[in-house]
């Protein structure tokens, strides 16, 4: 990243610590505000990706203090606004260039991921691999096969190349059925389990509400939590928002797709276009269902093959790089998908084997356009530059793993996970929609998990000691060897058996 | 006529005494009478269907109701074993409400003691203070028996007298029986009913300015007040007699608790005069400020005025156990976060850590000492001052610190126990969980900071339990003179030689081990926390932190240094005016509108906690939450299986007992020189000193979550909350909840 800008002078109007005057600098990548007055601390990191509204507020004759400047609206669930001096129109130059390079697809330049050239020692591109994954489902078997049909995207551009399909489906049926289903759509396996296809078909309505109900709920939410949190009546706003309600019903859908499966029944998923309730419900029952999509490598193979692969409109839904910030094609779905998983991981503590961390990872890098990972509306358009000239967010996970790592994850294998899709339950995820508010202490870590990590440290440390202990007693008991006491001891447990007794496995 | 009631009630209650000598020895020791029962009874376990249903009989005794199923089902193995009460027990003082219904005649009575049945009843249904709803139904039993099981359940949960409660039964009997072979445990933790307690206590605070007092010994100056208390060292006892005089209840100022930087915690009662308010006031206000090592001034919270009553508290207690138990589970969905809202339940915790966490500024930001006020001092000082010193001192964050505080705060400050429990079920307007919001606002600062409590959310639970078993001496009684009464009385009955400690014979709740096994105690440890000597590794070294007082003070005072605005330690200690000048300038805040309370709170929340050093709450509605197992705990719907906290508790578990192993394998390295002595074999700590419930696993072991494991644990749903599936029976309406517990006045009423 360069700097593109840089004012010593600005004021930050902070919604808790009022006027606050600091220095500015811009780069193509982020905003980066500090501020100079000693007494009042603030410091700003934005990624220039997560800006979805640019305004300028007052004009050059407004009247009264720090009214005229910058208003900026974040996709991340904050706004921050900017007072500049009125002299000589200073507000021009950062308000142009802010313009261009947060909305750098508005005016024909490239997203950051293609500018930077930041290197990981893996290369995150290859975390999922289409055939090896259906391999490790176990197919192709005497009920689906692989299909390459889509070879070229001539059957279906939004759909990726290799399919599992019903094994008795014939490449002609198939592209018969594409040109009835909406955009060439036609049903493929998700979580590939095994049962009987389409026979009896069972017809279940899951109330789930549209694109553009959830991000007007959303939108609400923001209402209601920043800058401030609403002190009267918090619950009852909270509840009229209807987010939860919300994420409650994907779940319980995602219970029931689940529940069918699990039982033997093979279950159709679908929603108009197929790429946005479907990849929330698919995913999330393949969570519950199949204990790998929990490991931290698995849920990125989970992310890349039910929601990338298999094309949710990332750019479309989140507005990469465009300007168009009321376009009703916004909105939240895949926010809403992740707040699912957190709300799993707070019913099962020890069932997944990433933590809080990586889930905040992922949304803000949903936005800030770093990566090649959340770009695009689909396979076939990605596949042209992505994979080549971008760095895939697995590539950052992968290479620093351990601070994405749950230390209380248990694996479990075969074991399905149901959560409870009740109110009584669902909680609003403060740490990441309450997390700009000040008054609340930023922690990189849960204060459990840092606890226990903590305390996997200290017995490391305790093991080590006593291994070096029992070493040198060993050594006294061999230059000892001759005395009988010292042969006594040695048939007796022995530290080393005590303690290898007792390693938890990890 | 009371009087001539009572007399029959007891000669009644012999009379069955000697009629039906009939011991139910399930537990140990705990042998009741057997009152009536009735066979063939069926106890509700779901609400769909019957065919899991056991199979029993119906026991009325003097202490509990037992249910006795015909096959003895599996031990469920996640339930916490109750040393004196079974799985189907319900002692007669948990219950809320007696129900009777006959579903083909469509009628319904709350019966209440002395009453007629006119009714051979179907159904039972017992509503009991501890959230669980217990239903049996006699389809197959006989009529009149049943019926009579009905009335005397009623009639024996509305003891006429607190002597009858079985406590004393119990207690006397157990006195004697085990005399000189059981052991006193559990007394670690201070009682204050002597002047050592408050002096150890003077002396951990460093509170040389403060004096124990005796001048209430035999409660002479005022029947609610603790026989010892602690007063300023200014001020005589002579002078003490004559404010007594103008206090609500003759309740002089108590002393709570020191501040390291000399500011003092004090609550009291008000001034009943207004003509000598003023004097009395400056009186006691000069007093406290000379106790203060730096003559700061004094400052006074009246919390009658900024905090919601004790019936506010009542009604919205009554409300949201209403939301959580009640009401269908499917249909409260929708309105759930709402109905919680309207409560008000959390709005009032969050009231009550908000006011404490502004006093905690005062005392540690401001540096003066604080005086809280109520009406009686009986009540909302107790829940304030407790979170207060919760705050402040770690000390109290420990087991023994916090029983001690309860002690402290509740059982000697003279908290009506009694009344507010409603024991004896005569005075529901007096009736307020206050004790429960206190738990409720500990569990939220332990939700907020879990590894700064020594004790689990389950230790809470289980003690807000002991609430309905009247065995203890802790929640019985409504002022140390009642309990101290009370019990010589008691020790006069029981020949108990005089001079004998009450604590002995009549134990206080902190005894855990009459009601749970050495091994169900461990529950009650938190592996998290982060106590005095706690070990921690730092830059991959073992240390241990040794927080001696002297540390501990220097951090509170390093914080209220950095409030002074850079003025350093050295200059704490300038001239009245030099502080003054320090004080008008942390007064000044480059932000807007912020109060110095709020800048203090926002100084402290950015940086990182100490969890043995001062500690607030955050008070934001979104980090108030619902205390799910105190709440949830019996609603099957909302269990989760294989999950909740408990999942991560265990691995905590596992972790520390490995841990303690290795410090103690350790340890027997570090003895006697090896060169001497033959090296012991090395091993872990014996088994009943093992601190933590699971233990540490084998490597060959299975990494699997037991099945037992629910989001309810260590409680389980099953059968404790049979709600009726109140659609489709013509009865429905008369049982809607709302009315059966919102409204006390339905115990009037004969049948619907």
């Amino acid at each position: 990243a360069f700097c593109l800008f840089s004012d010593k002078d600005i004021i930050y109007m902070c919604h808790f610590n009022g006027a606050v005057k600091g220095k500015v600098l811009i780069t193509n990548y982020r905003l980066y505000f500090k501020s100079s007055d000693a007494d009042v601390t603030v410091m700003l990191d934005v990624p220039l990706g997560a800006i979805s509204r640019v305004e300028k507020m007052g004009g050059a004759s407004s009247r009264g203090e720090n009214s005229y400047g910058l208003d900026i609206t974040c996709k991340d669930m904050r706004n921050l606004k900017f007072a500049l001096k009125q002299e000589g129109h200073s507000r021009r130059d950062i308000f142009e260039l802010l313009f261009r390079h947060a909305f750098p697809l508005s005016h024909g330049l490239p997203l950051f991921a293609y500018v930077t050239q930041e290197k990981y020692a893996e290369n995150g591109w290859n975390i999922y691999k289409p055939v090896e994954e259906f391999r490790r489902q176990g197919l192709p078997n005497n009920k689906w096969r692989i299909t390459f049909i889509n070879k070229s995207y001539d059957l279906c551009d939004t759909y990726p190349t290799v399919l599992a399909v019903p094994f008795k489906s014939k490449e002609e049926d198939l592209r018969r059925v594409a040109a009835f289903r909406s955009r060439a759509r036609i049903p493929a396996t998700g979580g590939g389990y095994e049962g009987d296809e389409y026979q009896n078909a069972e017809l279940v309505f899951l109330d789930i509400q549209n694109i553009h109900v959830m991000r007007e709920s959303l939108k609400k939410l923001k209402d209601i939590v920043y800058p401030n949190v609403e002190e009267s009546h918090w619950l009852s706003s909270l509840e009229s928002t209807h987010w939860l309600e919300h994420v409650k019903l994907v779940l319980s859908g995602a219970i029931q797709v689940a529940d069918k499966v699990s039982s033997g029944n093979s279950v159709v998923v679908h929603c108009s276009d197929g790429w946005d309730r479907t990849a929330q419900l698919t995913s999330l029952a393949m969570l519950m269902l199949d204990s790998h999509y929990r490991t931290l490598r698995g849920f990125q193979v989970l992310i890349e093959k039910e929601w990338i692969s298999f094309g949710h409109k990332f750019a479309s839904r989140i507005g990469h790089g465009d300007k168009n910030h009321a376009d009703q094609d916004r909105s939240p779905i895949f926010v809403q998908f992740i707040d699912c998983v957190w709300q799993m991981t707070k019913q099962f503590p020890t069932a997944f084997e990433f933590n809080e961390h990586l889930l905040l990872t992922i949304l803000d890098h949903l936005y800030s356009c770093r990566f090649g990972t959340f770009l695009y509306n689909c396979e076939s358009a990605r596949e042209q530059h992505v994979r080549s000239k971008t760095v895939s967010l697995w590539s950052l996970v992968n290479s620093k793993m351990d601070i994405y790592l749950n230390p209380f994850y248990t694996p479990e294998s075969g074991r399905v996970l149901y959560p409870v899709a009740s109110m009584r339950h669902l909680e609003l995820w403060v740490t990441y929609y309450i997390r700009w508010n000040p008054r609340i202490r930023q922690q990189q870590q849960s204060p459990v998990e840092q606890r226990y990590k903590e305390l996997l440290a200290l017995r490391d440390e305790y093991l080590k000691k006593l291994e070096q202990l029992q070493l040198s007693d060993s050594s006294t008991s061999s230059r000892l060897a001759n005395s009988p006491t010292a042969n006594t001891s040695s048939t007796t447990s022995t530290p080393t058996q005590q303690y290898t007794h007792l390693q938890t496995p990890f | 006529l009371h009087q001539h009631c009572c007399k029959i009630f007891t000669f009644a209650y012999y009379l069955l005494l000697l009629l039906m000598h009939v011991n139910v020895q399930s537990k140990k020791h705990c042998k009741s009478i057997v009152v009536n029962e009735v066979n063939f009874v069926r106890k509700c376990i779901s609400a769909e269907s019957n065919q899991d249903d056991p199979w029993g009989k119906l026991i009325c005794t003097n202490f509990k109701v037992s249910f006795i199923p015909q096959e003895a089902p599996p031990k469920q193995k996640s339930q916490l074993s109750h040393l004196l009460l079974g799985e189907h027990d319900i002692p007669l003082t948990c219950l809320e409400q007696v129900v009777t219904v006959n579903d083909t005649k469509g009628k319904k009575k709350v019966l209440g003691s002395n009453q007629k049945l006119k009714f051979n009843p179907t159904e039972l249904i017992l509503y009991c203070k501890d959230l669980r709803i217990i239903r049996f139904c006699f389809d197959e039993a006989g009529p009149e028996s049943a019926r009579k099981v009905c009335l005397a359940i009623a009639h024996y949960s509305h003891p006429a007298d607190l002597q009858l409660l079985f406590g004393f039964e119990y207690q006397g009997r157990r006195y004697h029986e085990c005399k000189g072979d059981y052991i006193v445990g559990g007394m670690q933790t201070p009682i204050f009913d002597r002047p050592s307690d408050w002096d150890r206590e003077i002396k951990r605070t460093s509170a040389s300015e403060w004096r124990v007092c005796s001048i209430n010994e035999s409660y002479a100056i005022s029947p609610s007040l603790p026989e010892y208390i602690v007063v300023p060292v200014s001020l005589a006892d002579q002078d003490l007699k004559q404010y007594s005089l103008y206090f609500t209840d003759r309740r002089i100022p108590l002393w709570c608790w020191n501040h390291p930087n000399g500011s003092a915690l004090v609550r009291m009662a008000c001034i009943v005069d207004p003509l000598h308010q003023r004097k009395i006031d400056q009186r006691i206000f000069t007093a406290i400020t000379k106790s203060h090592t730096q003559r700061s001034e004094v400052i006074r919270s009246d919390l009658d005025k900024c905090l919601p009553n004790i019936q506010d508290i009542q009604s919205a207690f009554v409300k949201v156990r209403q939301i959580c138990v009640l009401d269908p589970f499917e249909e409260s969905e929708e309105r759930w976060l709402s109905s919680i809202d309207n409560s008000r339940w959390l709005e009032y915790v969050r009231a009550f850590l908000k006011h404490s966490a502004e006093i905690v500024y005062y005392l540690e930001g401001k540096n003066v000492s604080v005086i809280l006020q109520e009406e009686e001092d009986r009540d909302l000082n107790c829940v304030v001052s407790s979170l207060v010193q919760l705050m402040l001192d770690p000390h109290y964050r420990s087991l023994i610190g916090f029983q001690s505080l309860v002690q402290k705060e509740w059982v000697m400050a003279g908290h009506r126990f009694l009344d507010r429990c409603n024991h004896l079920k005569k005075n529901y307007k007096e009736e307020s969980p206050l004790f429960m919001l206190f738990l409720d606002c500990v569990w939220q600062m332990m939700n907020q900071y879990p590894a700064a409590f020594e004790f689990t959310e389950a230790y809470l639970t289980v003690l807000s339990d002991s609430m309905w078993i009247p065995l203890f001496s802790t929640f019985l009684f409504s002022s140390p003179k009642q309990r101290a009464q009370h019990l010589m009385d008691f020790a006069k009955n029981k020949a108990i030689p005089q001079g004998e400690d009450q604590v002995v014979y009549f134990p206080p709740v902190w005894e855990w081990s009459q009601q749970f096994s050495i091994k169900d105690q461990t529950l009650f440890n938190n592996p998290m926390y982060v106590g005095k000597g706690a070990a921690c590794v730092q830059n991959g070294e073992v240390k241990t932190f040794r927080r001696t007082k002297k540390t501990y003070s220097s951090t509170l005072r390093g914080t209220a240094t950095l409030m002074r605005n850079g003025l350093k330690e050295g200059e704490d200690t300038l001239t009245r005016r030099g502080s003054l000048v320090s004080e008008l300038k942390s007064e000044f805040s480059a932000v807007k509108d912020e109060s110095p309370s709020e800048r203090f709170f926002r100084d402290w929340f950015s940086r990182p906690a100490d969890q043995q050093g001062l500690l607030i709450p955050l008070s934001m509605p979104s980090h108030v939450a619902l205390w799910k197992l105190f709440f949830l705990r019996w609603v099957p719907e909302a269990c989760i299986p294989r999950g909740g906290p408990i999942t991560a508790y265990h691995k905590l578990s596992q972790l520390v007992d490995e841990i303690e192993i290795l410090q103690s394998q350790l340890r027997q390295y570090k003895g006697p020189s090896p060169g001497n002595t033959p090296l012991p074999s090395p091993s872990g700590p014996p088994s009943d000193q093992r601190r933590m419930y699971f233990k540490a696993s084998y490597p060959d072991d299975p990494a699997t979550t037991p099945d037992f494991f629910t989001s309810s644990f260590p409680f389980t749903p099953v059968g404790n909350l049979c709600r009726r599936s109140v659609y489709g029976t013509p009865i429905s309406k008369f049982l809607n909840g709302a009315r059966i517990w919102l409204s006390t006045e339905t115990l009037a009423n004969d049948t619907v």
